[in-house]
């Protein structure tokens, strides 16, 4: 992993000072209804109130696209498939188990 | 694009044994061990699991009267099952999911990303960091919240039958969704995973 040097020194952000000013309440307001936003939830004046203001917000709007693509590798997430092997031996698992109650 | 749920039918499965038990574990245990994997990470656990689930369906097959759909009534045992098992690995958080914990704090973390541009979710998952940082986020949420995100998002339940599933209502389950969504968002973004081109570091130095 590289470090990059960042033209800025980082500092601890004093409380509330390097909030997302601009607008600062309406994105956490935003935040809260983001999945309902992804997933079409939500009625149309607010899609489009939301929609207005992404246009107007570089971050949210990268912050919403780095949201939609977590759940896009959650979906694509792979799983290994079971084995016959396994598949047999856990079903004579389960039925000697049942029988021995 | 989600994962569809294989069909399934209303119908009350037979209760001759063994024909019953074995026509309900032959049509269901690979979708009863790819929800188990998804919730365990990892396979010695999910085969824990399958087992437990798929010996709690026998003993309540005699029972079962077909109001759900077979597959929502075996991820309701799943679940109730993955639930009481102890986690052998390591401690678990129990804490509650707060949305306030998820505010970006500072312009450079609003604008973290995640290292996908230009690639399709197969080819980023490719990269071996973010396909671990993705098990791990994953790993580290709560179960409860870890139940929500598999069954909406891997799974492909409706949020109405994740509610079914898990004694909740749609409310909560959406509640729940959006809370395990942002942190897997932020353990992604907040790692500094890099990919070989040389993309930023989107660390935030943590």
């Amino acid at each position: 992993m590289t470090k990059k040097k960042t033209a800025a020194p980082k500092k601890r952000p004093k409380p509330s000072s390097h909030r997302h000013t601009p607008g600062q309440g309406h994105c956490v307001d935003l935040l809260r209804q983001l999945s309902a936003f992804i997933d079409d939830e939500l009625p149309s004046d607010i899609c489009r109130e939301i929609r207005t203001h992404l246009g107007a917000c570089p971050n949210c709007e990268v912050f919403i696209a780095s949201l939609r693509q977590t759940v896009t590798l959650c979906r694509h997430r792979p799983v290994p498939p079971l084995k016959s092997s396994d598949r047999v031996s856990m079903r004579r698992a389960i039925l000697d188990a049942a029988k021995t109650q | 694009m989600r994962t569809p749920a294989p069909k399934t039918s209303r119908q009350r499965p037979a209760t001759q044994e063994p024909d019953g038990f074995d026509k309900l574990y032959r049509d269901h245990v690979d979708l009863i061990y790819r929800y188990a994997h998804r919730l365990c990470g990892e396979t010695e656990s999910a085969k824990d699991l399958v087992q437990e689930t798929f010996l709690n369906a026998y003993r309540g097959l005699k029972d079962f009267r077909g109001e759900a759909r077979v597959s929502t009534w075996l991820y309701t045992i799943a679940s109730r099952a993955c639930i009481r098992m102890r986690r052998k690995r390591k401690g678990e958080p129990q804490h509650e999911l707060s949305l306030e914990d998820f505010v970006p704090t500072s312009e450079g973390e609003f604008r973290l990303q995640i290292p996908m541009e230009g690639l399709s979710p197969e080819e980023a998952l490719q990269n071996k960091e973010l396909r671990q940082a993705l098990d791990q986020a994953i790993d580290k949420l709560p179960k409860k919240y870890r139940m929500a995100l598999v069954l909406r998002d891997m799974e492909g339940l409706s949020a109405k039958e994740v509610g079914s599933i898990m004694g909740l209502n749609e409310r909560a389950v959406k509640s729940r969704l959006h809370r395990a969504r942002l942190f897997v968002r932020r353990e992604l973004s907040a790692r500094g995973i890099t990919n070989h081109d040389d993309h930023k570091s989107g660390g935030l130095g943590s």
